[in-house]
């Protein structure tokens, strides 16, 4: 099968799911409103859905949703930029140079469980609630997924690809440049999915914990202020968004680059 | 003609990935390829072929030994040998023409030249008219074809083929090894091809070298005195001197089998 078929299938397939999932999604807020107007107190517990529309369309009208949202997006964008600007040298290096590799392999596992979350104490410690904390938390969280990709993606490479090219007289930059860095990119891309989705909950951890601003530290000041509303637009704002991003952006990429090269075996 | 490639007392010797006891591949192989000469190399599996082929390509190290390419001795890989391996080592990322002209960037040659040697070899392997495509879009002799084009383009002193059409189906195979038997005739190349299979060896090689099983040693060298022009599938099966220079070979390499089957004794006729 050529890959542009591959890919028309796949999408053909995605949109008539897409039509289930609208189903499911209606059924899910017909649900909510009944439960809504079923419970004492909604407003206090779960505000229907009409009053969490109107609660977004107040905020968008004060300006406050889209600065909080455009906050939030704009750490994550930097936050994991860096975060893959840094691992993926790093996680070259460890592949290509096994005395490195073993050096900081345990290190790197003993971090990777160390969750972003938990870091957030002793980075406050050191910087305070600050923009600063935030993105190193981000940046923290998405370094250690795309590091182990890289390496898992260049030790996958067969090595009659890595011969090939020395005998073809590449030095050991070219092989990097020609052979380990292609041959990885599928899973380079993979793992930058992996790691924007980490840093995704991260960034909402970092705003809730030590941020001033943000749709994190949105929920949790609505929380305080018993604006439960706010906290469920919130929610549906951060799941929202990664639906969005990931559908359009992350994963066609992660597809494309897998497809194009025909690197799945099929 | 003189000798471009020469092997001198090369032994070699490694530990069992798992033993760790050491493991005879090559036993004092002295051997000499002439410049344009192809020469087959035949033997049982585990007979230290590949072995000898990866110190020639300068995978592996020549520590016991002497290794020369025009009288220079080889230090790990270069461009003065190109190598095709069994399995098409052709790089899935990059197109047909960019495969073949791999070498040829590596060394810096203007896109303008290269263009026009790849065009060159994409026509020598006839691979027109896909110079363009990804490798996960060709059949299997196809790549090979590619493999081969790639190796040649770099325009190296010596080939080095290690079984490169063991992968492929027989109805290609034939064709491959035409094929191959052209560009040889075309290009004058210095060509050492390793394979297991008899009848291959006898049908390309000028001469075959005949490996004992391991530890492996030259056992035989068996001329084959066809033209090149007359290496063609149709009609030379009935050609007397490339019938026995086969039966010769097939008897050689099958005494060895013999050995390790236990039925039979070294040199037994």
């Amino acid at each position: 099968m050529n890959p542009g078929a591959v890919r028309r299938s796949a999408r053909d397939a995605l949109r008539s799911g897409a039509f289930n999932v609208v189903l499911v999604v209606i059924g899910l807020v017909l649900l909510w409103t009944l439960v809504s107007a079923l419970i004492p107190n909604p407003d206090r517990y779960l505000p229907s859905p009409a009053s969490v529309a109107l609660s977004s369309i107040d905020m968008l009208y004060k300006g406050l949703l889209p600065s909080f949202f455009g906050d939030t997006l704009a750490r994550l964008v930097l936050g994991s930029l860096i975060g893959l600007a840094a691992g993926i040298p790093f996680g070259l290096l460890l592949a290509i140079n096994r005395s490195v590799a073993d050096m900081f392999y345990p290190l790197m596992n003993f971090f990777q469980s160390v969750s972003g979350i938990a870091i957030i104490p002793i980075v406050v410690i050191w910087f305070g609630n600050s923009d600063t904390t935030v993105l190193i938390v981000i940046l923290y969280t998405s370094f250690f997924p795309i590091a182990f990709s890289v390496l898992a993606g260049v030790r996958e490479i067969p090595i009659r690809y890595i011969h090939a090219a020395r005998t073809l007289g590449a030095t050991r930059y070219r092989v990097i440049r020609d052979v380990l860095v292609p041959g990885a990119l599928p899973h380079i891309a993979t793992g930058s999915r992996l790691s924007i989705g980490f840093a995704w909950r991260a960034v909402i951890a970092g705003e809730m914990l030590a941020g001033r601003e943000g749709l994190g530290w949105m929920i949790f000041t609505a929380q305080d202020a018993d604006l439960t509303a706010q906290v469920i637009l919130g929610m549906i704002l951060i799941g929202g968004t990664w639906i969005v991003l990931d559908h359009f952006l992350l994963r066609p990429f992660e597809a494309d680059t897998i497809e194009r090269w025909g690197m799945v075996q099929r | 003609m003189a000798a471009k490639l020469v092997v001198e007392g090369l032994s070699h010797v490694y530990p069992d990935e798992y033993t760790g006891q050491p493991v005879h591949a090559l036993e004092d192989i002295d051997l000499e390829v002439a410049d344009g000469e192809l020469v087959a190399v035949v033997g049982p599996s585990g007979c230290g072929k590949s072995t000898l082929l990866n110190i020639l390509a300068g995978l592996l190290p020549c520590r016991q030994g002497r290794v020369t390419v025009d009288g220079a001795p080889i230090s790990g890989p270069g461009p003065d040998r190109g190598v095709v391996f069994q399995e098409h080592a052709i790089l899935p990322w990059r197109t047909v023409a960019r495969n073949i002209g791999h070498g040829l960037e590596l060394r810096r040659v203007p896109r303008a030249v290269r263009a026009r040697r790849v065009q060159e070899f994409v026509d020598l392997v006839g691979l027109a008219g896909f110079e363009d495509r990804y490798p996960h879009e060709l059949s299997g002799g196809m790549k090979q074809r590619c493999a081969v084009a790639r190796t040649l383009c770099a325009d190296p002193a010596v080939m080095l083929m290690d079984e490169p059409f063991a992968a492929v189906d027989a109805q290609t195979r034939i064709t491959l090894q035409e094929e191959l038997n052209r560009i040889a005739m075309a290009t004058r190349k210095t060509i050492l091809f390793i394979t297991h299979a008899v009848d291959e060896a006898a049908f390309l090689g000028d001469r075959c070298f005949v490996f004992s099983r391991r530890p492996g040693r030259l056992k035989a060298t068996v001329p084959i005195d066809i033209p090149r022009e007359k290496r063609v599938w149709k009609g030379l099966l009935s050609d007397p001197v490339f019938t026995a220079a086969r039966d010769e070979i097939l008897k050689l390499v099958r005494e060895e089998v013999a050995i390790d089957e236990g039925t039979g004794v070294r040199g037994a006729s």
